[in-house]
């Protein structure tokens, strides 16, 4: 996907007139408006007061009987795996029966294993944030366990191309300075690029 | 009682007057039947998300912490509710025979390109990623601040701008490839 110019987003947010962007980039400001004029008129929908004043209403159960309803009533339970996984299990068991040994990761055919590294030394806490963990802080934790200032962490990835920073101390933002190939973000900073290879025939790399 | 703020109605509530949640639900419920049915796609389950979510307000009114703003309270209640919906969904597209119907073809021509615009532009926005509809709904559609989106969705800040981003990036890319 190509970001878009930042001034488009600096204009939707009310931070730039529209009338300053040069006109290609009015053409999309003015092409999303309209699309959110369309969105904002919403067919008629039916009201649901009646109804929500209708369960509010009826009394309810006390709390024993709530309880013995839900131990009472039976659970589905639905598990869909995939053949290709119920393989994979048969593999882990018979290499742990077989060699006692405990088998590294297992990896889809389309997978592979990213490698974050990074020197922060005096940090409390690194993660990473990316496109993978839909840029959620707290989602990827590394670790310095030899507390040397060296972090890291290492995930399993679908294969290609990921976007990604490290975030220091739960405040501080700062792109991989080796990365190698890098994007703008649209705010005037640079997210580091990885991609991740499939990982033939398994196991860590 | 119907101007009353969010505050003193939800202290009604609580003080023993079920029926005055009859004021919440006619104050919130065009806004949120909104949002559902642009996250959702479909009346009807828009209609099952926001009602879930108005039974789940009113069992919980006393746990909200805020009454005064009760409005991100209600958001998060039914951006829950839409979320289970959409993750026991295989597919996160209008179906056709859901979508809404384009014009009469004796309508007028411009009537026909409205329709058909609208019909592109849901498409484009049922093609986003849910948490990225989410934020860009939320930001565009229903006019909340960023922090009323913080208050409804429970993350931070940086993370929905990115999200917002995003979701116009790919929304005019969705609508390029469809002109």
């Amino acid at each position: 996907m190509t970001p878009l110019d930042p001034r488009i987003h600096q204009a939707l947010e009310g931070e730039v007139s529209r009338d300053a962007l040069p006109p290609e980039l009015r053409q999309e400001v003015e092409a999303l408006e309209r699309a959110v004029g369309q969105l904002r008129a919403a067919p008629p929908l039916p009201s649901v007061a009646a109804r929500v004043l209708s369960e509010i209403r009826r009394p309810r159960p006390s709390p024993a009987r709530r309880v013995g309803r839900w131990l009472a009533a039976p659970l589905a339970l639905t598990l869909q795996v995939r053949p290709v996984w119920t393989l994979a299990v048969v593999a882990i068991l018979a290499a742990v029966l077989l060699t006692g040994r405990e088998p590294g990761p297992v990896l889809g055919a389309e997978e592979g294993i990213a490698d974050f590294v990074g020197r922060f030394p005096g940090a409390r806490s690194v993660e990473v944030v990316g496109s993978f963990n839909d840029w959620r802080p707290g989602a990827t934790v590394l670790r310095d366990d030899n507390h040397d200032g060296v972090w890291r962490a290492a995930l399993v990835l679908p294969s290609g191309q990921h976007q990604y920073m490290f975030v220091v101390d739960g405040e501080r933002w700062v792109t991989d300075p080796l990365a190698g190939r890098y994007v703008d973000d649209g705010y005037g900073s640079q997210n580091a690029v990885l991609i991740v290879r499939p990982e033939r025939g398994g196991g860590r790399r | 009682m119907r101007d009353a703020p969010d505050a003193a109605v939800v202290a009604r509530v609580l003080g023993g007057d079920p029926e005055a949640f009859g004021v919440l639900i006619h104050r919130y419920e065009p806004e949120l039947l909104r949002f559902a049915y642009r996250m959702l796609g479909r009346p009807d389950a828009a209609a099952d998300a926001v009602a879930d979510a108005f039974i789940r307000a009113y069992r919980h009114l006393a746990g909200c912490r805020d009454p005064a703003h009760l409005r991100p309270w209600l958001y998060r209640i039914v951006s829950n509710r839409c979320k289970s919906q959409l993750a026991r969904r295989q597919r996160d597209e209008i179906p056709l025979e859901e979508a809404p119907p384009l014009a009469d073809p004796a309508d007028s021509d411009a009537d026909l390109d409205r329709a058909e615009q609208l019909e592109q532009v849901e498409a484009a926005l049922a093609r986003l990623a849910p948490e990225q509809r989410e934020a860009f709904v939320l930001r565009h559609v229903q006019g909340l601040s960023y922090a009323e989106m913080v208050a409804a969705t429970g993350v931070v800040a940086t993370t929905l701008r990115m999200r917002v981003h995003r979701a116009r990036e790919a929304l005019l890319a969705a609508l390029k490839e469809f002109a």
